[in-house]
């Protein structure tokens, strides 16, 4: 029994085993991008949308509002990356339920990378809202004795971001391969339906914490803001 | 559990051409679509707002357009409504003016008529009474009216024979006027009758055609006379009666 997709090798490209972490991984992504451009394709301001479309707004402004609740104002920059985020995640879960098909989020080297990308991306979307020193210096609050304990911090929301999505995943995996081995039939369904809900909560965890730590990188700090109030 | 390195750069990779990808195909095409369409819609809103503006301006100046047909209307009317009046003044003033020319031409054509209807009843009148006087007369006393009537003209004169009974009386001419020529018979029994009285008296006899039948005597500024005048102004004012209570008994026996 694999715990995880990386292990079971589909193909070599020049010497490069190709795991079957990264087919799924392509997988959703076509399945994604092909979705996404079949329906959007001929689209007109002055014709109704399909259900279709009508199914993807709701999603996409669905993940708009969230991230105007959670940030200070809307973002399209950060509408893209948590987007993406929920959207890879959610869809690679959904596909558990498909036979022989083994979700990238079950691999800790998916979640991994993912958690790096929120790791690149939390001070990225800080320096580009506060300006480079502004957003070093948050790493100073409340005082510079802070500092190696917000480094820790920054590091460990991305491992924690990555066990979390990874333990869950490979482990509803685990948890219904071995059912499937005591009671064939009923216990592996109630487990896949039970799976697809995990799925789900997880890729809104993952998404929202991601959002979470992006906006408040971003957002302006209770000292500076203060400061801002006194000079006005 | 282990974190194959190669994959995790791999999938860091593959998310970040998932997110240009889901930029590309998804996000911008539904965003831009749902931005599109808000701003279809508002442009909607905007030209409704304007259509509607447009709207009201138009029912506003309709409405003052009514507003000023409603006065005019009701000016038009009073204007109307006084020369109707006046007209209607003018037309009454002109049937009571025609109606008042009318009214004066029935009343002088019935006077006219009952002029004319008086004076043939006048005229009948006289001529069937001295008819009958005539005949009673002659069938009573077997006498001519004509000598009765001298005789009677003889006795009104006598009262004013003291006047009468001087020189130049007795010397005058009587005239007699009748209405039609006496006859010499008549005219001879006058002249006897009134000579019996005033002897040296010549009679003359004279023919007055406007006057009434009977006789008058002018004997030197004295003048008696016995005409059927007196008679048939009873018999007029007995027709005149009859003629004003006609209407009256026309609506009486109507009404019966």
């Amino acid at each position: 029994m694999n715990l995880t997709p990386d292990q079971i090798i589909i193909f070599e490209v020049w010497g490069l085993p190709i795991n079957a972490t990264l087919v799924f991984t392509w997988v959703v992504m076509a399945l994604l991008v092909a979705a996404s451009m079949v329906i959007t394709r001929n689209l007109r301001p002055d014709v109704p949308p399909n259900r279709w479309r009508t199914m993807l707004e709701v999603i996409v402004q669905g993940i708009q509002a969230q991230i105007e609740e959670i940030a200070d104002g809307p973002s399209r920059h950060l509408l893209y990356f948590a987007g993406t985020l929920f959207l890879f995640v959610a869809v690679s879960n959904l596909l558990l339920v498909v036979p022989g098909f083994e979700p990238p989020t079950s691999s800790l080297s998916t979640t991994t990378a993912l958690a790096i990308c929120v790791l690149i991306a939390v001070p990225m979307f800080g320096v580009s809202s506060r300006g480079l020193g502004g957003y070093l210096k948050t790493y100073l609050e409340p005082t510079f004795i802070m500092l190696p304990f917000n480094i820790i911090s920054e590091f460990s929301r991305g491992i924690s971001l990555a066990i979390r999505l990874y333990g869950n995943i490979m482990s509803g995996a685990v948890i219904a391969a071995i059912l499937l081995t005591v009671a064939p039939f009923f216990f592996p369904v109630v487990m896949d339906v039970l799976g697809l809900l995990t799925g789900m909560i997880q890729a809104y965890i993952f998404a929202i914490l991601a959002t979470v730590y992006i906006a408040g990188a971003t957002a302006p700090s209770p000292q500076s803001s203060t400061e801002k109030d006194i000079q006005q | 559990m282990s974190i194959d390195w190669i994959t995790v750069t791999a999938q860091i990779a593959n998310f970040l051409v998932l997110v240009w990808l889901l930029k590309r195909f998804l996000y911008r095409p539904i965003l831009g679509g749902i931005d599109a369409r808000e701003a279809e819609i508002s442009n909607r809103m905007q030209d409704a707002v304007t259509a509607r503006d447009k709207a009201e301006a138009i029912e506003e100046t309709y409405r003052d357009k009514v507003q000023a047909l409603h006065v005019a209307q009701a000016e038009m009317t009073e204007t109307i409504r006084q020369k109707a009046e006046q007209q209607r003044d003018v037309l009454l003033a002109d049937a009571h003016a025609q109606m008042a020319v009318e009214q004066a031409n029935w009343q002088a054509y019935l006077d006219g008529e009952t002029r004319k209807y008086t004076a043939k009843m006048h005229g009948a009148g006289a001529g069937a009474l001295l008819s009958l006087t005539r005949k009673a007369l002659i069938d009573l006393a077997d006498e001519t009216l004509e000598a009765q009537m001298i005789r009677h003209l003889i006795q009104k004169i006598k009262p004013l024979a003291p006047k009468l009974n001087n020189a130049s009386v007795q010397t005058a001419t009587a005239v007699v006027t009748s209405h039609a020529a006496l006859t010499d018979a008549v005219q001879n029994a006058v002249r006897s009758e009134l000579q019996t009285e005033f002897p040296k008296v010549s009679v003359r006899f004279n023919t007055e055609a406007l006057q009434a039948p009977g006789l008058v005597l002018r004997l030197d500024g004295v003048q008696v006379a016995w005409t059927v005048d007196t008679y048939i102004d009873g018999l007029e004012a007995m027709i005149a009666d009859q003629l004003a209570k006609g209407p009256e008994m026309r609506a009486q026996s109507n009404g019966t």
